[in-house]
């Protein structure tokens, strides 16, 4: 469990990493927190010749930039807990961050490492696409902007090319009252989610006027369902209809089945966490 | 006023080795660093079942540094053998590289030396091995399938052995029951996860034709005597130093191909050798455990009284035999243990090792017993649902109250205090009994008590194991106590010290005998040059024998220094007491002499010594176990709560009551059952090592081997009861193993009793919890 030989570059500017990593193509990859990278390559299953370690550059402001909240790649998860940015406008996010690993991975793990390397299980792709998310992604030949649910295709592999980076996550600002929760279930405090449920509620008043639910953990990548998200809309905080939106969900999915949980187990949690979730989100919106 | 010596035994004394342990000044076996080694690095087999057609090094001739490859062309018939003498036993044999056929994903192939560890790796990446495939036997149904050929050549079946215990008329039990009750139970395979993994580091020195080898084990003497019988070596010219270790569990207590092959290769390179075991070969390929089924009958009165009990019991014990415990030693073991505290003079068990095409199996802390009590208790419980007893009463009907007892197999359990600890722990959980009874009425949110109830035959003697026919063939431990010039002193211990404790608990023994201060007391452990020969730690034997010989060999110095001081003082003999470091006379504490006096009369002015004594300070004390060892007992008590829609469950409360006889340290005695509880609450709920069908395994990292982790663990409570044993010196049972064998029995129980389900295998992962609570849900 040794990494395989591998050249280390320490990045001073942006552009300089954009170069490095334009001229190692495949063979280049940015470190950040390394909380998967590093593991992964221990145990020989990413081999890049060439780490561009990215720690040293601006990218760390979590600040409002037009009608979006900006989160720089390097942000740390632990801040999202402390932010006030985040309670105010993406609850379901802060109760997301709870779930993410442990305090030592929250303190070193960063936005941008969690969404390059899309865990089908992991917290903050959820949060992405609950959230319509727009990824930020430079390359020395410029930057793009990708929506998250075109960004995750498939269990640890995106939309992102060779010499291109995540620089930022852009969360669209909610435009009335939102109400949001995130739950999930894992074996232990802390472990890969079996499935996690997250949804966010725009109200006017006490009737639901938009509706947003993902699904993580039982599909290779986060799961939306415009089915649940159509049924609530029109219904109100205090009746929001969980129990039925969870069976819709549920219902709606084919989960992956393994040695850790039954498909019928994740079909099972995901109508349960659904519900739950749903009117967590509408009593707290109430309250 | 009389001199009494105050009892080191029974105090709570902070464990002396912590300071090095926790400040880092412990030196484990990566710290071994010798000049100029060489690192090896393993080629493994990535088929189950494949004979090998070729190994090509070619991509390490331009790979631009030096590299030495070995494989099983180049190690002769060097192997692993360990076999039981009996005729029905099959015989396997592991050659230290496989020959001609792998049997199991990650089976050392080759061995690839380099320079640096890094090198190592790379280079063993380039040795490719082409296989042609073999049938797998992945389970134990397929190992019982006669149309599928066992793994090894001229085998009849694929069965390593099978036997029988029997003792009593089991015809007359069942003519007599009124209820037969007929249930299966399963426990998985498990990895044994010491914190530190193995390694093993070799050198031979041709000046004084030393090889000094350096392991991660428990058993240096075993892997020295194996070594020098399989590589013909002299055994005075080996020396086996086990430094610390970080944790063992008895998976480190197996002589391992690994420790013969890198003492070979050192002197084959005539360089250092250093094999770091990584955490992936660890749970690969090191050692597995558990993996047991086991189907019962238990005959029983209409006044629930158990009559008779039929056993059939299974084990997958992976593809070879191990050293020195065999391939027999869990299935043997469940057999002989099943009966357990309960009286009952009818039983028949058979049981039987299976060869599949996976990791060898060998002891890991509890040694069946964890699945033995798992079947026998679930029983209880599940005969005292059917005739509708309370299972607590029904236990209590049944449980052994008169000692000596002889049981079914002949087995005589010494005194001990199984319905004591059955009422105590019904009187701790009497307001959790009451709410999980409460809690009938909920769909959503249950709670349950489960308990488990068991024996521990420890601290078993050289008849035990000669009975089995192992190759350890005897249980006697030795120490070695020298008192110094100065006073102080030194013990050579034939045990081996991963965490037990033992440079606190021996020194306090030989303290109480003595009349010095523990902290005067030097315990050195783990090395075959200053200890005398030994077993090593295993088997919960280091407390009562350990500690036994310790004290028998104190109390012969502790006689000469009495002697000695009765002569100074011109006192009578048994005048004299030892305590804090003087020799007084007992009534009359005013006349003393200080013992470092005494050491330096005994040991350099000896021109006063009395007529006849002759000069030093040092006994040595080999002390074997009693013939069917002593029997430690506890009850264990699970307290969960489930959230049924989600099959989340929240262990809420464990509760331990232990009996291990005289307690030599209750602060060891409580981290012993808590360390032993929390890796049984593993086996319970999270660790599971899983292989696909063509046997690959596929929970190779934490990620997905699950351990158990503190936000998992309650408080664990311990209460004791104290019934010294008649069989050795100090009235110390055996402890260590005790925390690890009722965990999965309890938290299975407690779940049965919540969801009011018979549970009939681990683990018990929300995914299981969730579909035994279906019908509460309203979906079965």
């Amino acid at each position: 469990m040794r990494p395989s030989a591998f050249d280390y570059h320490k990045a001073s500017t942006l552009d300089q990493a954009l170069a490095l990593l334009a001229e190692f193509g495949d063979d280049g990859r940015p470190l950040a927190g390394g909380q998967s990278l590093v593991p992964m390559m221990n145990l020989r299953l990413a081999r890049p010749r060439h780490l561009v370690d990215i720690n040293a550059l601006p990218l760390d402001a979590i600040e409002i930039r037009g009608d979006a909240l900006h989160i720089g790649a390097l942000v740390r998860h632990e801040r999202y807990f402390t932010d006030p940015l985040i309670a105010e406008h993406f609850p379901a996010f802060l109760e997301a961050v709870h779930w993410i690993g442990h305090p030592t991975i929250r303190r070193h793990g960063t936005m941008g490492g969690s969404v390059s390397h899309a865990d089908p299980t992991a917290e903050l792709p959820s949060v992405c696409v609950l959230h319509d998310a727009l990824i930020v992604a430079a390359s020395a030949s410029g930057e793009r902007r990708i929506p998250a649910t075109e960004f995750f295709l498939n269990a640890y592999v995106t939309a992102l090319e060779p010499g291109e980076m995540v620089t930022a996550v852009e969360f669209p600002l909610p435009s009335g009252p939102t109400s949001g929760a995130f739950m999930e279930l894992g074996e232990r405090v802390g472990d890969f989610a079996i499935a996690g449920i997250g949804v966010v509620l725009g109200h006017d008043g006490n009737t639901i006027t938009s509706a947003r639910i993902v699904c993580s953990g039982a599909r290779l990548v986060p799961v939306r369902s415009a089915d649940v998200e159509a049924f609530l809309v029109g219904r109100t905080l205090a009746d929001p209809g969980a129990q039925e939106a969870g069976r819709i969900f549920s219902a709606a999915i084919d989960p992956v089945g393994d040695h850790a949980a039954s498909a019928a187990y994740r079909k099972g949690l995901i109508k349960e966490l659904t519900r739950r979730c749903i009117a967590h989100a509408a009593g707290k919106a109430s309250a | 006023m009389k001199a009494e010596n105050p009892r080191q035994i029974g105090a709570r004394v902070q464990r002396f080795e912590d300071t090095r342990l926790l400040s880092g000044a412990a030196r484990y076996i990566d710290d071994i660093r010798l000049p100029n080694t060489l690192h090896l690095s393993f080629v493994r087999a990535q088929v189950a079942h494949g004979r090998i057609l070729e190994i090509d090094t070619f991509g390490l001739e331009d790979i631009g540094y030096p590299t030495w490859v070995f494989t099983g062309e180049d190690i002769g018939n060097l192997s692993m053998k360990a076999h039981q003498d009996y005729p029905e036993m099959q015989y396997s044999e592991q050659p230290l590289l496989a020959r001609d056929v792998v049997r199991f994903v990650g089976e050392p192939v080759a061995a690839v030396l380099a320079e640096d560890p890094y090198r190592a790796e790379d280079a063993a990446e380039l040795v490719f091995v082409d296989y042609d495939p073999l049938p797998v036997v992945g389970t134990m149904d397929q190992a019982r399938d006669a149309s599928i050929p066992p793994i090894f050549e001229g085998w009849k079946n694929s069965m390593f052995v099978e036997r029988q215990m029997k003792g009593g008329d089991l015809e007359a039990a069942r003519a007599q029951a009124a209820h037969v009750i007929r249930r299966t139970y399963r426990n998985q395979r498990q990895a044994g996860v010491p914190m530190e993994c193995r390694g093993v580091v070799a050198h031979y020195t041709p000046g004084d034709r030393m090889l000094t080898v350096w392991s991660s084990t428990q058993m240096p003497h075993l892997v020295r005597t194996y070594i020098a019988e399989e590589l013909d070596l002299p055994e005075a010219r080996i020396r086996v130093i086990a430094p610390d270790v970080g944790g063992g569990f008895g998976i480190k207590g197996q002589v391992f191909g690994e420790e013969v092959l890198v003492a070979w290769l050192a002197i084959k390179t005539g360089r250092p050798v250093k094999w770091i075991e990584d955490r992936r070969e660890h749970l690969v390929a090191s050692l597995h455990a558990r993996d047991h089924e086991h189907t019962l009958e238990a005959y029983v009165s209409d006044d629930g009284r158990l009559l008779g009990l039929w056993a059939d019991i299974s084990v997958d014990v992976g593809a070879y035999s191990t050293f020195p415990f065999t391939a027999a030693g869990d299935p043997g073991m469940a057999a002989k243990v099943m009966p357990g505290p309960y009286d009952f003079q009818a039983y028949e068990a058979t049981f039987r090792g299976f060869a599949t095409n996976k990791c060898p199996i060998g002891t890991y802390r509890g040694v069946a017993r964890p699945s033995a009590v798992f079947s026998q208790e679930r029983l209880m419980d599940d005969i005292a649902r059917e005739i509708g007893m309370d299972p607590i009463a029904f236990r209590l009907r049944n449980v052994i109250r008169e000692f000596p007892y002889k049981n079914v197999l002949g087995f005589t359990y010494d005194p001990g205090s199984y319905a004591e600890s059955l009422e105590k722990i019904r009187d701790v959980l009497a307001d959790d009994i009451a709410a999980a009874e409460a809690s009938k009425s909920s769909a959503t949110t249950r709670t349950g008590v489960g308990i488990a109830c068991f024996v521990e035959q420890t601290a078993h003697g050289t008849p035990d194991f000669t009975r089995r026919r192992v190759p350890i063939e005897t249980g006697y431990i030795s120490a070695r106590v020298e008192m110094q010039p100065d006073g102080t002193v030194v013990i050579g211990l034939g045990l081996q010290s991963h965490g037990q404790g033992l440079e606190t608990t021996m020194a306090q023994v030989a303290a109480d005998a003595l009349g010095v201060l523990p902290e005067t007391i030097f315990v050195r452990h783990g090395d075959t040059l200053t200890s005398p020969y030994s077993m090593g730690t295993w088997g919960s034997r280091g407390g009562p024998l350990g500690g036994g010989a310790v004290h028998m060999a104190s109390m012969q110095i502790a006689e000469k220094l009495k002697v000695l001081a009765a002569h100074e003082m011109q006192a009578d003999k048994d005048a004299i007491t030892l305590y804090g470091g003087r020799a007084y006379v007992t009534d009359n504490p005013d006349r003393f002499v200080e013992i470092r006096t005494l050491a330096r009369h005994a040991l350099r002015n000896v021109e006063n010594l009395p007529e006849g004594m002759i000069p030093g300070l040092e006994a040595e004390f080999s002390l074997d176990g009693p013939r069917d060892g002593t029997y430690a007992n506890a009850v264990h008590a699970a307290v969960v709560e489930i959230d049924v829609p989600t099959g989340k469950m929240k262990l809420k409360r464990f509760v331990v009551v232990e009996d291990c006889g005289t307690i030599l340290n209750p602060l060891v005695v409580d981290g012993q059952v808590r360390g032993g509880v929390v890796q049984g609450i593993g086996s319970a709920l999270f660790e599971h090592f899983v292989y696909d069908a063509e046997c690959q395994p596929l929970t190779t990292s934490f990620a997905d081997y699950l351990m158990p982790q503190a936000p998992e663990i309650p408080d664990i409570e311990v209460h004791h009861i104290e019934t010294p044993t008649p069989l050795t010196p100090l009235g110390a049972k055996g402890l260590g193993e005790g925390g690890a064998i009722g965990p999965a029995a309890a938290i299975a129980n407690a779940v049965s009793n919540a969801l009011d389900v018979e549970v009939s295998e681990t683990p018990l992962k929300a995914s299981a919890i969730w579909h035994l609570s279906a019908h509460l849900r309203g979906e079965a």
